[in-house]
């Protein structure tokens, strides 16, 4: 199996993935998404909500404020030794206290909220929560659980992850007629000195459309996908780096896979 | 109020919202504005341009 890296930034990745199965491809997609687990607001105690949005509402933007993470610090809920009663291990404790008091408008942001732990903060500063007019006033206190994407989208730290197959184009026979070039909806055909081509990197931007071989005359063009190797596209929404959330979840399909060892290895 | 995240594919949206809004007020083009906020994904551009701030009409009624 090889990985080779095209962008890493902070937020998204893009790599190709050869030499292995789809199916791996897909365990990798399916674990970023819904198996590597993430902090989220999940409790809210509200003491006071004076503003438009209802309470439920309120704790529903709360749940999907994006908190940052960390795997070695908090254990998922359902596997802490205090069987889900909440304790240090599984849960952090945020509080927002907002007013408007004279003010027309006051717009409380992700930012305002005071975490218990320095290292669990809003991953983006400037989501809007609620939007206070005078007088009004909201003060509540919310518990974070670590929890899993495959129960609420608020812990899914993967956001967009997709793969597709690499793409194989190949040019036999071809007379440079040029209506492949037009058929194209990338652009990414050219003209080269014997036969019409494309660049290394622009293969990657291939849709697998097919427009091109349909578009040929003289059947020239085969477009083809190498099953083995694939190009993914991923990104996180903040809670991981990109590079953590991949780790993570390829640790987490390790983790899986060493437990059914384990289970096989003692019957 | 915005929506938080993407419905469709869970992207953290809000956080733009309102420089998207402030741009859009001094006469930029949305479409621009959104690419330049590095929205490729259809889904995340029609949350903003199809949001409605229902949250002003009903401010001054509670």
């Amino acid at each position: 199996m090889e990985i080779d890296i095209l962008e890493l930034s902070d937020r998204s990745a893009k790599f190709i993935l050869s030499g292995t199965t789809a199916a791996f491809a897909n365990g990798v997609r399916r674990a970023m998404l819904a198996d590597v687990p993430t902090l989220a607001i999940d409790d809210v105690n509200i003491y006071n909500n004076t503003s438009v949005l209802y309470d439920e509402q309120l704790a529903l933007r709360l749940g999907l404020i994006p908190l940052t993470s960390s795997l070695e610090d908090f254990v998922p809920q359902d596997k802490c030794t205090c069987e889900g009663s909440g304790c240090p291990a599984c849960t952090v404790s945020l509080t927002l206290s907002a007013e408007a008091g004279e003010e027309e408008q006051v717009i409380v942001h992700s930012g305002d909220i005071v975490s218990s732990d320095p290292n669990v903060q809003p991953a983006d500063k400037n989501i809007p929560i609620i939007d206070l007019r005078t007088g009004q006033k909201v003060v509540l206190e919310a518990i974070a659980h670590m929890g899993y994407g495959n129960k609420h989208a608020k812990w899914q730290a993967g956001v967009a992850c997709g793969y597709k197959n690499m793409p194989v184009i190949t040019f036999e026979g071809c007379d440079r007629c040029g209506i492949c070039v037009n058929a194209c909806p990338r652009n990414i055909i050219q003209l080269g000195e014997e036969t019409a081509e494309i660049s290394k990197d622009d293969l990657l931007k291939c849709s697998l459309c097919r427009l091109c071989q349909d578009s040929c005359d003289i059947d020239a063009i085969s477009v083809g996908v190498d099953e083995r190797s694939f190009i993914f596209t991923m990104e996180s929404d903040g809670s991981y780096t990109a590079q953590q959330l991949i780790l993570n979840a390829v640790n987490t399909i390790k983790g899986k896979a060493s437990e059914m060892q384990n289970i096989l290895s003692t019957l | 109020m915005i929506p938080v995240r993407c419905f469709t594919c869970g992207k953290v949206i809000a956080g733009s919202w309102e420089e998207y809004t402030r741009r859009v007020k001094d006469g930029e083009d949305p479409a621009a504005v959104l690419d330049d906020l590095n929205f490729t994904r259809y889904c995340c551009r029609r949350m903003f341009l199809a949001h409605v701030n229902l949250v002003d009409i009903m401010a001054p009624y509670q």
